[in-house]
């Protein structure tokens, strides 16, 4: 057989310029929209977000000169286009308060588990890592926040006749079709909580088959797993430095399937707010809003927060 | 121009890798509490001390903690279980419990007809260390039956 001799190399050559310069042609472009509403936070905390965050997570993205080639500027334009869709510092007002709390502790959360800046941004861009004493910073600025040091005063609501009629019409059930089951209350305790951000107490069941999963050191759970988070207010601390729960606020549901919820790590969520169990989210993309969250920070965990580990 | 090429390939590289990047958890059963037949009436923190309970009841005790009158009956049962509290390893800002400090029972009996008696059991867990004082007797059976129950929906 006759080697490829240069003229093989030289059109192979060529092909590959045609490739590079059609990918530079078709390339997308960063584009900044304008500022609406950005977040106001201490100088010390804004330093530290623009040179971390705002590249990808803002309307101020400072786009280098490599970041434009090809293929790469497609990976940038999809970062940027994800980190938008996720939270903007340009648009922080888009948010409720509650809902801007949660983000920012959720984004401590990532630097902390080194999940963000991504590695490969930092990668390109060295400046942009986090130090220790940033995220301390960041750490002690969320602990300033309304939601850490929330009590509940309000007086305990229990269950009313009026609730109970409405619960027996009919069931509630999640845009994506998980419905309410008062079953849980059988089952075991996996796990109790004190949740800062937002101020809140919280009992974690799991079912049997999620329970026999974690006494067998069992990862990833099987399928037919279910985990119910009940959620209180906490009532002012006594004397004796007890916190007991206030009013009841949502009950959280996870049911793992991995081909029905594939989309979501195999994970279905569902989320019940106050005593009419009024389900969350305003479209079905609410359960993406769970996922994202529990997939960035619990992956070795299978996606969930609240299991018993060491 | 080499070098950014070479950065790109890494970086690449390190993308593609990061999906398989995955360890997974120690899990502790050994927190675990099984409370039997006993159903939940609520969950106490205790920041001083740096624990966290749930106290479980039979349907006595339940239903003098769903009460608003909170008259104790006899036959009522109740189990705190007191754990350790630590940070959630996935979380920061949020308390978990770790391992089980303490598992106190109270159980309520006809004493004679002018009255009621209380047996009271407390044990020690993992957590629990040597030199840990134990809670006074009179004032923990106080506590734990006259907690109501939490809200549920």
């Amino acid at each position: 057989m006759k080697k490829p001799g240069l003229t093989f190399y030289k059109s192979a050559a060529i092909v590959l310029i045609i490739i590079f310069v059609a990918l530079q042609i078709g390339s997308p472009a960063i584009k900044n929209p304008p500022v609406t509403s950005e977040i106001v936070v201490p100088k010390e905390v804004k330093q530290i977000l623009e040179r971390a965050c705002y590249d990808c997570h803002s309307n101020e993205a400072k786009v280098e000169w490599f970041d434009r080639i090809a293929p790469a500027s497609f990976l940038v334009a999809h970062d940027v286009n994800e980190a938008r869709s996720r939270f903007n510092f340009s648009e922080w007002d888009r948010n409720p308060p509650a809902v801007q709390e949660l983000l920012l502790w959720e984004m401590v959360n990532a630097i902390d588990q080194q999940k963000m800046p991504l590695q490969r941004y930092q990668l390109a861009h060295p400046g942009s890592k986090v130090s220790a004493s940033e995220l301390t910073v960041l750490k002690q600025y969320v602990n300033t926040l309304p939601g850490r040091h929330k009590v509940d005063t309000a007086r305990i609501v229990a269950r009313s006749l009026t609730n109970d009629k409405f619960l027996t019409q009919k069931t509630p059930v999640s845009l994506n079709g998980i419905p309410y089951s008062a079953e849980y209350k059988n089952w075991k305790i996996i796990s109790v909580t004190d949740k800062f951000d937002g101020g809140s107490m919280r009992i974690v069941y799991g079912n049997d088959v999620l329970v026999k999963a974690l006494k067998n050191h069992q990862l990833p759970f099987p399928d037919g797993s279910r985990v119910v988070k009940v959620v209180w207010g906490k009532q002012a601390e006594d004397k004796d430095g007890n916190v007991l729960p206030g009013n009841f606020q949502n009950a959280q549901f996870m049911i793992k399937d991995s081909k029905k919820y594939s989309s979501t790590e195999g994970w279905g969520f569902a989320k019940f707010d106050g005593l009419d169990l009024k389900p969350a989210g305003k479209t079905v993309l609410f359960e993406q809003t769970c996922a994202n969250c529990h997939r960035l920070l619990a992956p070795e965990n299978d996606f969930v927060f609240n299991i018993p580990t060491k | 121009m080499k070098s950014t090429i070479s950065l790109y390939i890494t970086a690449l590289a390190l993308f593609v890798m990061s999906c398989n990047d995955r360890n997974t958890a120690d899990l502790a059963p050994e927190y675990l509490y099984d409370a039997g037949n006993e159903k939940v009436i609520k969950s106490i923190i205790n920041n001083k001390k740096g624990t966290i309970a749930m106290l479980y009841g039979n349907d006595i005790a339940l239903q003098t903690a769903q009460d608003s009158l909170l008259k104790l009956s006899p036959g009522a049962q109740y189990t705190l279980v007191t754990w350790k509290q630590k940070p959630m390893p996935q979380w920061y800002g949020t308390n978990i419990n770790a391992e089980i400090y303490s598992v106190e029972h109270v159980n309520v009996a006809h004493r004679n007809v002018s009255g009621l008696a209380f047996d009271y059991d407390f044990k020690t867990g993992e957590g629990f260390k040597p030199g840990d004082a134990r809670p006074g007797k009179d004032q923990q059976i106080e506590f734990i039956t006259s907690q109501r129950a939490a809200v549920f929906p």
